[in-house]
C-alpha cells in the first residue's frame, strides 16, 4: 500500500516537474520518426531521441551491433546521418562519403562517393581536417568539403547533383561545418578565422546549388543583409555599417567573424539562427574597436537572409571566444510568463538564455570557472572584463580561464525534455597569453599570439555537466580527467551519452548521472552520438571513433608537446594523450542483444 | 628644417629656459672662479719677495668675501634647484589635455606611427613621420617591438625611451609651424644612426586635409608601368611585409607604404623621397642601410622602374 | 740597480707569453666565422641546390658538397641564425608550426620528416611548398632568407653546431631549451611527456 501511494506520489512529482520544464517548440521539433536526418537531430537541435528501446535498466547489455572502418585516420568530428534504411558518414579530409545498408549485417557500403578535394586545402586547417556531417534533405545528402566545396549527391544512389565552390584556399578559406537545410535552401558557412578570412554564410538552392544569398559577417550593412527589418535589442549594436566603423580601417576585410558552427531554425518565426566565429587576429591589440559582427549571434529570414537581431556575446573579443555553438531553442516560463527562447553555452563560460523574437538576454550564468569575466551586464548586454586578464602585447598574462577552445567549444550538448536538463560535454581549462604582432600573409595563418593551456581548478581537464534550465544550476555533473570534445546524446530511456578523448563511450542516467555502461573503443571519440530505429524496429546507437580535432591534434598531427605552444597551446593541456589512444577511424553501433 | 637648437615648442621652450638658467649662473660663477683664481696667482707674485703680513683688515675683509661667497653659491645652487623644480612641473602640467593621441612604435630601424582616434575606423597608421597641427596637445605612448629605442625631437622635447614590453609616453605641444628632425637616442643597433624621423607642423587646415588624405587609399594606378609596379608588388616578397591600403597587401612588419610618396624622406631619413633614391633603396637596400630589415628582392630592371613608378603614385 | 738575468730564465718568459698569444688567436679566429655578417648572399649562394630530392634517394649518387658547404655557412653564422628565428615569426611559420611543435603542420623539432631533414631538403620545401598544405614561398622570400629559415628550422631538431644558435628570448618560455635541442631525437623513444 505505502509503496503504491510512494511511486504515485513520486509519479505525480515528476509528471508537475516535467510540465514546469521547457520544450522544444513542437514544428522545431516534430514527432521523432526514428531517422537521424541532421546532426542536430531536429531545426530546434535537442540532440533527443524519443525511443525508448534501451533504458537506464537494461543498457548495461549494450553490445557492438556493427563496425565499419571508414579508412581515414583524423579527426572524426560527424554525426553518422540515418535515414530510412541508410545511414551516412562522412569522414575527415578526404571527406569521403559512405553510405551503409542498415538492413544487412555488418552494413555494408551501398555506394561510397570521394569528392577529391584538393590536398593542399590540409594546410590552411587550424584544428585538424575534420568534417562535422552531412544532412539528409529530401531525397539528397548535402555535405561540405576541407577545400570549400558544398556538394548535394543522391541518397539512394550516390550520384552527384551537383557541386559548387565557395572558398578560395588561397585566402585561408575552408570548410568543415555541417550544412543545414531549411525550406529548400542549403546554408553553408566557411572556416578560417585564424588565417585572415572574412567569414560568411551562404545559402544555395538545394535543386540546382545557385547562390540565392550570401551574408558576410563583416563589412557594409548591405554585405551583412542588414537592413530595415534589423531591429537588435541592445543599443550598441544599433548604428549604420558597424561592420566597418568598428575596426580600424580595411582590417574588416581580413575579419575572421566565420561561420562554421552550428544552425537551428524555427519554422513559425520563419527564423534562423547561427553564430559568427572569432574575429582576426587573436591580438585584439591590432583591431581596436567592437569588431561587429564577430563573435555573436544572428537571427535572419529564412528565406532572405535578411538580419531580424543580433547579440554580441564577445565584443572585441580577447581571448578566440568564437561564438558558434549550438543553439537550443525552447518554450519556457521565464519569471511566471512564457517566453521562447535560445539556448546556448557560450566559448566563455556562461550559459545564455536568450529571447530568440527579439535578442534581449534573460540570463547568463557561468557553468564553468571563469576569471576573465566578470559577468554579464543585463541592462547593455556586455561582458565585464577583468582588466588583470586582458592580453597586453609583449606581456605574458597568466591563468585566463577558460582556455581558448572555451569552456566548451563546438561539441554540441543536448537537451532533454523529459529532465528539463540540458548536458554539457566541455572543458575546463585555463591558459597562460603572450600576444604578439600578427603579420598578415594570405593563405597563412593571423594570429599573433602565443598560449599555453593547463588543467582548470580543480585538475579536471573535462566535464559533464547536467545543467538544470529552469533553476539556472547544475543538476549533477561528472569530472572528467582529459578535456571532452565529443557530442552528447540525450534518450527518452532516461540516458544520456557521450565519448571521452581516450575512446570511451559511455552512457549515464539522464536523472542523476550515475555510470551505467561504457564500452572502450579503438581510438578517441570527438565525434556526436546518435540513435536511431532501424529497418528492423530495434534502437541503435552509433558513433564515430577515431581521435582529433583541435584538442586531439597532438595525436592525429603527431605534434611535439615538449614545445608547450603547439596547436595553438592546447598539446600541453593533453601532453599524456598519445600514451592513451592512437588514431583511428572507426563507426561503431551498438543495440542491445537480441 | 629648423636647426635643432631652436625651441618650437612648450616643453622645450621650458627645458630651454632651465639651461639658459643653467648656463648664466654657472658662467658667472665659472667667470669669478677665474677671476679669484687670476688675482690669487697676481697676488702671489706681487707679495712673492715681501714676507707675508695678515692684518686685521685684510682678515675680516677675507672673512667677508668668503660668507659672501658660500651665500652667492648657496643662493645659486638654490635658485637652480627651485628654477628645476618648477621646469619639472611644468613640464609635467604642459599639454595635460591631449586632442590628439598617437602610439608610436620603435622598429629596427623605422618608427611606426600611428595615430588613435576614438572610431577606430579614423585611424591612420603611417612611418617616419608625424604631422601636427600648431598648437596642438599631443600625447604620444611609446612601445617597442624589438630593441631599446628613444624617442627625441630636440625642437620639441626631451628624450623619452621605447621599452619592449613597456608602455611609455611623452606629451608634445608644437606651437611653431615648420619642419623638424626626430631621431633614435638610444643605440639600438647597425642603423641606429639612420632612424630619423620628420614632424612637420602646419596649420589645422593643413593637417586636417592631411589627415582625410591619409584615411582614403590612393586611387589606383592609370598608367601601365604604375600597373605593372602594382602586379609586381603584389606578386613578389613587397606584399610579405608592407600594407598598401586599398589593395590585397596588409603586412603589418614593415613600414605602412599606403602614402609613401607624400612622406619627406625615404628609409627613415636616410634618403631624398624621389624617384632615383626610391629605385636605389628597393634595388640595394643594403648596400644604403646595411644590416636593414629590408632584404635585396632580386627584380629585373624593368620590374624595378615599375614598382618605382607604382610607389610614386601613393601620394 | 740591474737585475740578474739568466740566459734560461728570459728564454721560458719568452715562451710563457707566447702560449695565451697562440690561444687567443685560435680562438678569436674561431669565432670570426660565426660573428660574420653577410648581409648580401655571396653569389654562390643564390643557386638552388643541384639535387633536389624529397627523399633522399637520388639516381647516380649524391654529392653532397653544395649541402655541407650551406650548412657551414648558415648553421655556423650567429647572424643568419638570428634572422632566421626572427623570419620564423615574421612570415607566419610559428603559426603552424607554433615553436617547433606543429600544429596545423607538423612538429620541426622531432626527427621525423616527411620530406627530408637536410638543409637543402628544407630549403626546397619552403621555396617549393608541398603537396598536403605547405605553402610555396619561394619568389616571396629571397633566397638568402630561407636559408637563414632553413638553418633555424634545423637547430629546432638539435642538428648543427650549437655555438651559433641564438639565445634565449624575453617571451613566453616555449619549452625547457627554447626550442633547441642538443641532440637528435632517437627515433625509438615514444616522445616523453616530461622534458
Amino acid at each position: 500500500m505505502p509503496a503504491r501511494w510512494f511511486a504515485s506520489i513520486a509519479a505525480a512529482l515528476m509528471a508537475s516537474s516535467a510540465a514546469a520544464a521547457p520544450t522544444p517548440p513542437p514544428a522545431a521539433a516534430p514527432q521523432d520518426d526514428g531517422n537521424w536526418a541532421m546532426p542536430a537531430k531536429n531545426y530546434a537541435s535537442t540532440r533527443f531521441s524519443e525511443l525508448t528501446e534501451i533504458t537506464s535498466d537494461n543498457v548495461a547489455k549494450l553490445q557492438v551491433a556493427a563496425t565499419f572502418s571508414t579508412g581515414a585516420l583524423r579527426g572524426h568530428e560527424a554525426a553518422p546521418i540515418v535515414f530510412g534504411d541508410t545511414m551516412y558518414v562522412v569522414t575527415p579530409f578526404p571527406n569521403r562519403v559512405f553510405a551503409l545498408d542498415l538492413t544487412k549485417p555488418g552494413l555494408p557500403a551501398k555506394w561510397s562517393y570521394d569528392p577529391k578535394p584538393v590536398p593542399a586545402a590540409q594546410g590552411i586547417a587550424c584544428c585538424d581536417v575534420v568534417n562535422r556531417g552531412a544532412q539528409y534533405y529530401d531525397g539528397a545528402i548535402y555535405f561540405a568539403t576541407l577545400d570549400g566545396q558544398a556538394i548535394a549527391l543522391d541518397a539512394a544512389t550516390g550520384a552527384e547533383r551537383w557541386r559548387v565552390k565557395l572558398g578560395d584556399i588561397n585566402k585561408g578559406e575552408t570548410i568543415t561545418m555541417a550544412p543545414l537545410v531549411v525550406k529548400g535552401k542549403v546554408l553553408v558557412g566557411n572556416s578560417g578565422g585564424e588565417y585572415g578570412v572574412r567569414g560568411w554564410l551562404t545559402a544555395l538552392d538545394a535543386k540546382t546549388g545557385a547562390q540565392v544569398w550570401r551574408a558576410y559577417s563583416t563589412g557594409p550593412d548591405k554585405d551583412v543583409l542588414i537592413g530595415p527589418k534589423f531591429a537588435p535589442f541592445y543599443p550598441a549594436e544599433k548604428g549604420q555599417d558597424l561592420g566597418v566603423k568598428t575596426w580600424p580601417p580595411e582590417a574588416w576585410r581580413i575579419g575572421g567573424g566565420t561561420m562554421w558552427g552550428w544552425i537551428s531554425f524555427d519554422p513559425e518565426l520563419n527564423l534562423i539562427y547561427h553564430g559568427t566565429a572569432n574575429p582576426g587576429p587573436w591580438n585584439p591589440e591590432q583591431r581596436p574597436g567592437d569588431n561587429k559582427w564577430t563573435g555573436g549571434i544572428f537571427a535572419r529570414d529564412a528565406d532572405t537572409g535578411e538580419a531580424r537581431w543580433f547579440y554580441q556575446s564577445v565584443p572585441h573579443d580577447l581571448f578566440d571566444h568564437d561564438a558558434i555553438n549550438e543553439l537550443v531553442l525552447l518554450d519556457a516560463q521565464i519569471d511566471g510568463k512564457p517566453r521562447k527562447v535560445l539556448v546556448r553555452p557560450e566559448r566563455n563560460g556562461f550559459l545564455y538564455v536568450i529571447d530568440r523574437t527579439s535578442g534581449e538576454v534573460l540570463s547568463a550564468d557561468a557553468y564553468s570557472h571563469v576569471n576573465s569575466t566578470l559577468g554579464i551586464d543585463l541592462k547593455s548586454g556586455r561582458p565585464i572584463h577583468n582588466p588583470e586578464k586582458e592580453p597586453k602585447l609583449g606581456q605574458v598574462v597568466r591563468d585566463i580561464c577558460p582556455t581558448a577552445p572555451g569552456a566548451k567549444d563546438w561539441n554540441p550538448s543536448a537537451y532533454s525534455p523529459q529532465t528539463g536538463l540540458l548536458y554539457i560535454p566541455h572543458i575546463n581549462l585555463c591558459m597562460n597569453w603572450e600576444s604578439l604582432e600578427a603579420n598578415y600573409i594570405a593563405g597563412t595563418p593571423y594570429v599573433g599570439a602565443n598560449t599555453v593551456s593547463f588543467a582548470g581548478p580543480g585538475g579536471n581537464r573535462g566535464e559533464f555537466l547536467a545543467w538544470d534550465i529552469v533553476q539556472r544550476k547544475p543538476a549533477w555533473s561528472v569530472k572528467e580527467d582529459l578535456p571532452l570534445w565529443s557530442g552528447a546524446l540525450a534518450t527518452a530511456g532516461n540516458l544520456v551519452f557521450y565519448g571521452t578523448l581516450d575512446g570511451v563511450f559511455k552512457a549515464l542516467d539522464a536523472r542523476t548521472g550515475e555510470l551505467k555502461w561504457q564500452f572502450k573503443t579503438g581510438s578517441g571519440i570527438v565525434g556526436q552520438p546518435i540513435s536511431y530505429r532501424g529497418p528492423d524496429g530495434r534502437q541503435y546507437i552509433a558513433i564515430l571513433s577515431g581521435v582529433g580535432g583541435w584538442m586531439g591534434a597532438i595525436v592525429s598531427g603527431e605534434l611535439d608537446a615538449r614545445d608547450p605552444t603547439a596547436a595553438l597551446g592546447v598539446a600541453n593541456a593533453v601532453k599524456d594523450l598519445p600514451q592513451r589512444t592512437t588514431k583511428g577511424g572507426m563507426l561503431y553501433v551498438f543495440a542491445l542483444p537480441r | 628644417m629648423h636647426s635643432i637648437g631652436e625651441a618650437m615648442g612648450v616643453h622645450a621652450q621650458h627645458i630651454d629656459a632651465l639651461w639658459h638658467a643653467m648656463l648664466w649662473v654657472c658662467g658667472i660663477m665659472y667667470v669669478l672662479v677665474l677671476g679669484f683664481l687670476g688675482l690669487a696667482i697676481l697676488r702671489r707674485g706681487r707679495r712673492r719677495d715681501e714676507r707675508e703680513v695678515v692684518h686685521a683688515q685684510d682678515e675680516r675683509g677675507l672673512s667677508m668675501t668668503l660668507v659672501a661667497w658660500t651665500g652667492l653659491i648657496v643662493a645659486g645652487l638654490f635658485g637652480l634647484t627651485l628654477f628645476s623644480y618648477f621646469t619639472d612641473r611644468a613640464l609635467v602640467q604642459a599639454a595635460s589635455q591631449p586632442q590628439i593621441n598617437l602610439k608610436i612604435t620603435g622598429y629596427q630601424w623605422w618608427w611606426q606611427v600611428e595615430y588613435v582616434d576614438p572610431d577606430p575606423s579614423r585611424s591612420v597608421k603611417t612611418a617616419n613621420e608625424i604631422h601636427l597641427p600648431v598648437g596642438a596637445q599631443v600625447s604620444a605612448t611609446l612601445a617597442s617591438q624589438d630593441v631599446i629605442h628613444s624617442f627625441w625631437v630636440p625642437n620639441l622635447h626631451g628624450k623619452q625611451d621605447l621599452i619592449p614590453g613597456r608602455d611609455n609616453d611623452i606629451r608634445l605641444q608644437p606651437t611653431q609651424a615648420g619642419t623638424y628632425l626626430g631621431i633614435c637616442a638610444e643605440f639600438c643597433g647597425l642603423q641606429h644612426s639612420k632612424m630619423h624621423l620628420d614632424v612637420i607642423v602646419e596649420s589645422q587646415e593643413a593637417y586636417n586635409a592631411w589627415y582625410e588624405r591619409q584615411l582614403q587609399s590612393a586611387p589606383p594606378p592609370t598608367e601601365p608601368l604604375a600597373q605593372r609596379g602594382q602586379q609586381v608588388f603584389m606578386s613578389s616578397a613587397c606584399n610579405m611585409c608592407h600594407a598598401i591600403s586599398g589593395t590585397d597587401a596588409s603586412a603589418s612588419v614593415g613600414p605602412d607604404l599606403s602614402h609613401v610618396a607624400s612622406r619627406r624622406s625615404l628609409a627613415a631619413g636616410a634618403l631624398p623621397n624621389d624617384a632615383d633614391s626610391l629605385f636605389a633603396w628597393i634595388s640595394n637596400p643594403q648596400a644604403i642601410k646595411p644590416g636593414s630589415r629590408m632584404p635585396i628582392v632580386p627584380l629585373s630592371e624593368h620590374d624595378l622602374e615599375a614598382l618605382t613608378a607604382y610607389l610614386r603614385t601613393l601620394q | 740597480m740591474r737585475r740578474a738575468t739568466g740566459y734560461g730564465r728570459r728564454a721560458t718568459v719568452r715562451s710563457r707569453s707566447l702560449l695565451p698569444v697562440a690561444v687567443a688567436t685560435v680562438v678569436a679566429l674561431a669565432a670570426c666565422h660565426r660573428e660574420n655578417r653577410h648581409f648580401t648572399a655571396p653569389p654562390g649562394t643564390e643557386l638552388s641546390p643541384p639535387q633536389q630530392s624529397m627523399s633522399g634517394l637520388v639516381a647516380g649518387g649524391e654529392s653532397v658538397e653544395f649541402r655541407k658547404q650551406q650548412g657551414k655557412e648558415y648553421e655556423g653564422n650567429a647572424y643568419h641564425m638570428g634572422e632566421g628565428k626572427r623570419l620564423f615569426q615574421w612570415f607566419n611559420c610559428s603559426g603552424c608550426h607554433a615553436n617547433g611543435g606543429g600544429g596545423s603542420g607538423p612538429a620541426l623539432m622531432d626527427d621525423r620528416w616527411i620530406y627530408g631533414g637536410e638543409i637543402d631538403e628544407i630549403y626546397l620545401t619552403i621555396v617549393q611548398g608541398r603537396p598536403n598544405g605547405m605553402p610555396a614561398f619561394g619568389g616571396k622570400i629571397p633566397s638568402q632568407q630561407i636559408w637563414q629559415l632553413a638553418a633555424y628550422v634545423r637547430s629546432m631538431g638539435g642538428h648543427g653546431p650549437k655555438s651559433a644558435r641564438p639565445g634565449r628570448d624575453d617571451h613566453m618560455q616555449r619549452d625547457s631549451e627554447q626550442g633547441r635541442r642538443d641532440q637528435p631525437i632517437n627515433p625509438a623513444a615514444p616522445p616523453s611527456s616530461t622534458d
